[in-house]
């Protein structure tokens, strides 16, 4: 592996001793090597969540998040790392870090953050908590399109871009992979942010439509998941539906993942719930209320909750379940096809998830 | 429904923010009051304005208020839905006009923090949520519009941490740092409408919500606000048409025009 030079200050700021921590997160080597040794031929690389993420998962990973937020993220994925105690994974908090749950647990120890919470729902208390307590520790800070242009350099086949943002900001004393720099080509003053190529360990990507090969299609905000899949050493595709190669030749409306980057491939329906599949379901806004809101600020509500709800189900289907079952489903259909007007336009007032309108069914 | 109750902060927010936006630009929104008034102003005097969202959609048709940047409200529809990292690229390559944003903190200089309340970022106080894409619009955007409720402790002298740079320290330090755009040109409160003094770049007060006084927006501020030559004017109010669009046509639920409790 190649030996780097980081931002010493930021190093300092952050408290980290042992920088060879960072060091995977940019080793254009061994990326390339993983991505040599792919299965080159079409051969079917359908196998399931639990041996999915027990082969492809190793303790310690730098993990990536996907989709945005709660659109298209593969909420079920992470949720099987927690049911099978994957531990110290790097968590890469872009676009989002609403996984904090997996902090409690251990199976997340470290943070690479652009952003922290959950939108309009709230910043993420319990994020905060595992901070000060200790629980995580912050590898390095970014902006959104900081680390879109870092996986995007990768994705180029570039060591790394020079971009325009974060520059002057004290995200700059956090982030050990980023350096101000003179613009080369220019005889006047002109700083630069360098950013390096990210080459994360694992991804799971959760697609509408794959066919077994791993050719996917994502259909909404593909956000920076192209970039992803081409730079992760591990890729591995989860979709609604399984579908025929055919079917996904001459695609104009999505955007295309190529099967080479696939190491596997999943049939997950319900793979990003509770948040929202363009398409296919609604995210479930009082699940996101009860967590951030009722489960986040209290240590014990939190376990609690997680208990219940990821450590106390064993798949996608008894979640689902839980969450209202079919009744759930044709509502969060109906609402997904609203909100992306393809149906009449519906009614979207319901009860924020508060502890006297307890939901039974969690719209 | 015709409601005659007089318009609550939010909705006196909404609308000054909507004054800022002139037709026919091209306007980065996240979600929040500031889409609720991107809206309004496409309703009343800005027909012709562009919608453009960090999710990657851009003029989407409208719906109800999105809870998500990446909710299908943002891309509903919408002819193009782009990489996040070629959405940004508009905004440095000189096609986006404007771009409002929030903050937890805002200082003199129209630097915001929305990281963390404590200096240290290993050991806040409270952690928030980092910059998401503040940073980067406030980085590249021609033109910024922050936006947020005005206490002390929400306008100190200088913020607990730099998200994203505004002015910097003042005069051209900001473009010496090797930013683009002219960074923050307007910050929105319940209290008034600031500018930045040109040379300096500090914050002045360009006009006052009706019946506050200066102290009052004095008092609300951690450093001292700069006053224009002459008598401070009055922000106008909201017109009762303007209101009733708000209420009625872009967020009948009241998503983010209601006052919390």
């Amino acid at each position: 592996m190649s030996t780097f030079s980081y931002n010493q200050e930021a190093l300092k700021n952050l408290n980290i001793g042992d920088a060879s921590l960072l060091n995977h997160l940019i080793d254009f080597e061994s990326a390339r090597e993983a991505h040599l040794n792919k299965v080159r031929g079409k051969v079917d690389k359908r196998i399931s969540l639990k041996e999915a993420v027990a082969e492809y998962v190793m303790d310690g990973d730098v993990l990536c998040d996907t989709g945005f937020s709660y659109v298209r993220t593969c909420h079920q994925a992470f949720f099987e790392m927690m049911r099978q105690g994957k531990k110290d994974l790097q968590m890469i908090g872009a676009p989002n870090t609403n996984q904090s749950y997996m902090i409690n647990y251990g199976s997340v120890t470290f943070s690479h953050n652009s952003y922290v919470g959950a939108e309009m729902r709230g910043t993420d208390r319990n994020y905060s908590r595992q901070l000060k307590n200790g629980k995580v520790k912050i590898l390095s800070e970014w902006s959104h399109g900081g680390i879109a242009q870092g996986l995007k350099a990768a994705q180029l086949g570039a060591p790394g871009l020079f971009s325009k943002q974060m520059l002057g900001s004290d995200i700059m004393n956090y982030n050990p992979y980023i350096k101000t720099m003179q613009n080369p080509m220019r005889d006047d003053s002109d700083p630069v942010a360098f950013i390096p190529a990210l080459y994360p360990d694992v991804a799971f990507l959760h697609v509408q439509v794959a066919d077994k090969y791993g050719n996917a299609c994502i259909y909404g905000p593909v956000v920076n998941d192209i970039a992803l899949a081409a730079a992760t050493r591990k890729v591995i595709i989860t979709a609604e539906e399984i579908v025929p190669e055919i079917n996904l030749r001459y695609v104009k409306d999505g955007a295309m993942i190529p099967f080479i980057y696939a190491d596997a491939v999943v049939e997950l329906p319900f793979g990003a719930v509770p948040g929202n599949m363009p398409g296919y379901y609604y995210w479930s806004r009082q699940w996101w209320e009860k967590l951030m809101r009722y489960a986040a600020p209290d240590e014990k509500r939190f376990i609690e909750f997680i208990e219940e709800w990821i450590m106390g189900t064993k798949d996608q289907f008894e979640f689902v379940e839980k969450l209202g079952g079919a009744k759930w489903i044709a509502e969060a259909r109906r609402q997904t096809k609203a909100a992306e007007s393809n149906n009449e336009d519906i009614d979207f007032r319901y009860q924020e998830y508060t502890t006297v309108n307890k939901a039974d069914i969690y719209y | 429904m015709k409601n005659d109750t007089p318009a609550n902060f939010l909705e006196m927010l909404a609308y000054f923010i909507s004054l800022q936006i002139e037709d026919h630009k091209f306007v980065y929104v996240g979600t929040g009051l500031p889409m609720a008034a991107a809206i309004l102003a496409h309703k009343t005097h800005a027909p012709n304005i562009t919608m453009v969202y960090e999710s990657g959609g851009q003029d989407p048709i409208e719906g109800d208020m999105p809870w998500s940047v990446g909710d299908p409200f943002t891309w509903r529809k919408a002819a193009v839905l782009q990489e996040m990292a070629y959405s940004f690229g508009q905004s440095a390559n000189g096609y986006v006009d404007i771009a409002f944003l929030g903050f937890a903190q805002v200082d003199m200089y129209g630097n915001v923090n929305t990281h963390q309340i404590g200096k240290d970022l290993t050991n806040p106080k409270i952690r928030l949520t980092g910059s998401g894409g503040n940073n980067d619009l406030s980085s590249l955007t021609e033109n910024m519009v922050l936006v947020g409720l005005q206490t002390p402790e929400r306008f100190p002298e200088r913020v607990d941490f730099i998200t994203s740079v505004g002015h910097l320290e003042g005069g051209k330090s900001r473009q010496e740092a090797g930013l683009i755009g002219r960074g923050p040109i307007a910050v929105i409160s319940q209290w008034g409408i600031y500018d930045f003094e040109p040379e300096t770049k500090r914050m002045r007060i360009k006009s006052l919500t009706p019946g506050i006084p200066f102290e009052i927006a004095q008092q609300s501020t951690g450093f001292e606000l700069l006053k224009p030559n002459g008598d401070i004017p009055e922000t106008p109010m909201i017109p009762p048409d303007v209101l009733d669009i708000l209420r009625m046509k872009v967020d009948p639920n009241g998503v983010f025009t209601t006052m919390p409790s």
